[in-house]
This record gives structure tokens, sequence and C-alpha cells, in this order.
């Protein structure tokens, strides 16, 4: 075979089998069961949040076609990543891309162990761009959008380089079902944390809101049309102490627009516990700050 | 563009026209579709959903139109052979379903919307098997991450090499088609014509 086509469809062909020690099975969901990537040959497997709808009973379909149990070492919603523990040793652990080195136009491949076997689809690299927040409030590190077929059971599953490297977890569900992948550096904060703790810092408030169109003077002040308006405050909590009132309309955060709940959520990252931010709020017509020391969500 | 890339294109190409030699659009009763060459003389292979109404006519790849004949037909492993008055025809080389390695590059060749000798890439996804309750035989297909549309039915599903792997049958979402694999298409002419 030594056509360039030839030689590069059995070229893909063995990248798939090399990367498919490094996927698993996870059945942690009435329909069909998802993908999930060894993290270490110790037994911590990483996997997409939204794929597991239970915390106990999740099975583990292994590479060498035996099954075994999980157990939920924790989930972080905001990037989509939940990590898995199994009492297996010697599992081939993934081999990551180092950062940076995707281009936009690259031939990557989707994998997936849905069923016993791994499958696949292609695509390129379709975009790049630096670090975002989710429209739940997780930093992911870099925006990495393909045009890879996500099949069911993809999701948790990796993108993999031409060079057979792993270069992020595909999850449909960050990006409105757009697959973006979650890269390397994410999924190690994440799983950092949660092996740590449990779970992954995030920062709290204790208001409850709902956006409103701002007037016309106070919106041509604001420089925005709409704001957060507060129907709740938590008696004791980070925003009580820092004196917001039912009825503040709170526009910015740090100088940030908060127009919309998801724009609060975004701005509320674990690495603000404890810092006081500057919280702007429409009180009376007066646009006014307020001082506010930002809590653990509980 | 890099020379490598265009040496590819060109291998892409001669891949589909090579394929599109071994492909025949048939009108039926009830619309039309695609078949595949698989006998000089005029052995063609479709979907038996294809030729629900009956076949009217066939186009070879000549242009010619030609009347053919039903040989035989299996609703359940949706196929369907016909012999068309013809010789010297080039059918599609046999591969073999059963040694798909997911990520190979795989060509689905029909007559998308009536469009003639229209092609589309991707690669090979894995098997779908069919689950079934009643204890009879479960079907199995080839799905593959091309898009299948109404009218690539019967038309031949073709790896890198340019091999028949399997016939196009049906859509699963925008992204996804269906084959029949080639294996099935073997033991059908094998219990219809005993070759």
């Amino acid at each position: 075979m030594s056509s360039i086509l030839g030689t590069l469809s059995e070229n893909l062909a063995t990248t798939v089998e090399l990367a498919g020690p490094s996927i698993v099975r996870v059945e942690g969901r009435s329909r069909l069961p998802a993908s999930g990537i060894v993290w270490s040959s110790d037994g911590v497997i990483v996997t997409a949040n939204h794929a597991l709808e239970r915390d106990e009973g999740i099975g583990i379909g292994l590479p060498n076609g035996a099954s075994t149990q999980a157990s939920l070492a924790g989930r972080d919603p905001t990037t989509d990543i939940a990590v898995l523990r199994v009492q297996v040793t010697g599992l081939a652990k993934a081999t990551w891309a180092e950062h940076m080195t995707l281009r936009v136009g690259h031939i990557v491949l989707a994998l997936g162990r849905p069923g016993r076997t791994v499958q696949a689809t292609i695509g390129v690299v379709s975009a790049l761009g630096d670090a975002w927040r989710t429209a739940v409030g997780g930093r992911i590190d870099r925006y990495v959008q393909t045009d890879v077929t996500m099949c069911p059971g993809f999701s948790g599953g990796p993108l993999v380089s031409g060079a057979g490297q792993f270069a992020g977890m595909n999850s449909t569900a960050l990006n409105r079902g757009a697959p973006v992948a979650i890269p390397h550096a994410t999924i190690g904060r994440v799983v950092e944390a949660i092996l740590a703790h449990g779970r992954v810092k995030r920062g709290y408030l204790g208001i409850g809101t709902y956006p409103v169109r701002l007037q016309g003077a106070t919106a041509q002040q604001a420089k925005q049309e709409t704001g957060l308006l507060v129907n709740s405050v938590e008696p004791g909590s980070p925003a009580d102490i820092g004196g917001l009132l039912l009825g503040d309309i709170v526009i910015a955060l740090e100088k940030q627009p908060v127009r919309f709940p998801n724009e609060l959520l975004a701005s509320l990252g674990g690495e603000r516990v404890g810092k006081a931010v500057q919280v702007t709020v429409v009180r009376g017509g007066q646009v006014r700050d307020l001082s506010v020391i930002i809590g653990e969500r509980p | 563009m890099p020379a490598i890339l265009d040496a590819l294109n060109n291998e892409l190409a001669k891949t589909v026209n090579q394929a599109e030699h071994g492909l025949v659009h048939i009108q039926s009763g009830s619309g039309f579709g695609s078949g595949t060459i698989v006998h000089p003389d005029g052995l063609i292979v479709t979907n038996a959903h294809v030729i629900g109404g009956g076949v009217k006519e066939v186009s070879l790849p000549d242009g010619s139109r030609v009347e053919a004949r039903i040989l035989a037909d299996d609703r359940y492993y949706d196929l369907a052979a016909l012999s068309a008055p013809a010789s010297g025809l080039t059918p599609i080389a046999l591969g073999d379903s059963d040694r798909l390695r997911s990520g190979q590059f795989l060509f689905a060749i029909g007559n998308p919307w009536g469009v003639p000798g229209a092609a589309t890439a991707g690669v090979y996804i894995g098997k779908r098997r069919e689950v079934r309750l009643d204890g009879g035989p479960a079907r199995e297909w080839l799905a593959a991450g091309i898009h299948v549309r109404p009218g690539h039915s019967g038309g031949p599903l073709v790896d890198a090499e340019g091999r028949l792997v399997g016939i196009n049958t049906m859509m699963a979402g925008l992204d996804v088609g269906l084959a029949v694999p080639v294996a099935a298409v073997k033991r059908f002419l094998k219990e219809a014509f005993g070759v």
C-alpha cells in the first residue's frame, strides 16, 4: 500500500488502535453509556459530567473487555468534568499533546467507547482561542472547537491529534452542542482539586436575581440595557455583609458588565473566594459601588 | 497547496472516479436510488427498499438506459439483485467488511437527491448491531461518518483502495451513514445464486 490515501487511512486506523487502551466505557446513565479517559495508571478516570446521571453504581468497561465498578471522586459541572476511581492498576495512562501544538486545519479524531470497541470519527480543528468561561462559570484554559461528529456515547472521550496524542476531552454540553475539547490543563486543575477536596471551589454571593431592563437614564449611565434585580439576599451571606439590598440592580462586578445571570455566575470563579470585589449596583436610580468579600459556595 | 495535499486530492478523485464506474442510477416505481455493479455482465446489487415499486429503468455508467430484471430480493437484510442487459461493465472489487478498522477512510458514492455520482467521505466508526429480543438473526450495519442522503441507497461504500465494503442503506442522523456490510452481500448472492 504505497498511495498517500491508503497510508493515511491505515495510519488513522493505527492511531485509533494505539489510543484505545486509554479509553474506557462509562455506564452512569439510563441511556447509552458514555466514554472516559484513563488519567492515571492507578485508576483515576475522567469523563463528561453531563453523561453521568448518577453518583453510585457506575460501571466501567475496561479496554481489555473486563468490567468493574467506579466510585465518584467528584464532579465539576462548570467545566463538565467528573472524576472517577477504579480499583485497578496498570492501566494505560493517556499520552497528552503539548499545550498549543494544535493548529486550525489539523486533522483530528474523536474517539469513544460506548460499546465494547473503540469507535472513531474524523474532523479538523475549526477554531482555537484563548481561555474562556462556560455559561455556568467554569474556566476552560483554551478554546478548541472541531467539526468532528459526536456520536452518541462519545462525550467524555478524547480528541486525538494526528500524532496520536490526546488533545482534550470532547464535550457537547458546553457550547450549544458544538463539539469543544476541554484541554489537559483544565482537566489537570479540576482533577487535582477534586482529588484533594472532593470538589472545585466556586465563589458565592448569596443573592437571588433575575434580569431586568434598565430605565432610559440609568441605562445611559450604566452603558448597558439590562442588569440583575436582587430579589433575595440570604441573611449573613457575603452579599448581606457587603450591604446588598433587596431591589438593588447589579450591573457590574469588578467593572465587568453583569447583564444576565450567566455573566454573574461566570464572574464567581474559585480564585475570587476570600477576595474583596467591587459590586456596582443601581439603587434608587443612582449608580453606586459596594465592596463585597466573596465567599465559597457551600 | 503543499505537494502532499495536492497528491492526496488527486488520489481521492481517482478513488471516487474508479468507484463511479461501478455505480448505476435506478428509477423505480416509488422513486430513485443507486445500484452497485458486481459483475461485468450486468449483475447489480441494491437495497430492497430502492426497488419497492418495481424497477422502471437503470442508467448505466456510460449513460445508456436499460430495463432491468429483479433476480432476488431479501427485505430483511434490505438487499436485492438485478440483472441488466449489458456486458463489459466495470464491477467494483469486493473487499472485506470484517477487517475494517475504526478510523479508516471510507467513501460513499451514489445519486443523492438524484445528483449522479456524488461522493461523500468520512471514516469508519464501527459496527452497529441490532438488538433483537425475539431471538431472530440480528442484523449488522457499518457506521461511517459520512453524509448519506436519500438516493444514496444501494450505492457502493468503498475503502481507500476502492474495494467494496458495504452498500449504503440509511442515515443515522445527519452525520452518520449506515451500510449493509459486504459480508452480508456475499452471503445474499451465494444464497440466491449459489456462487
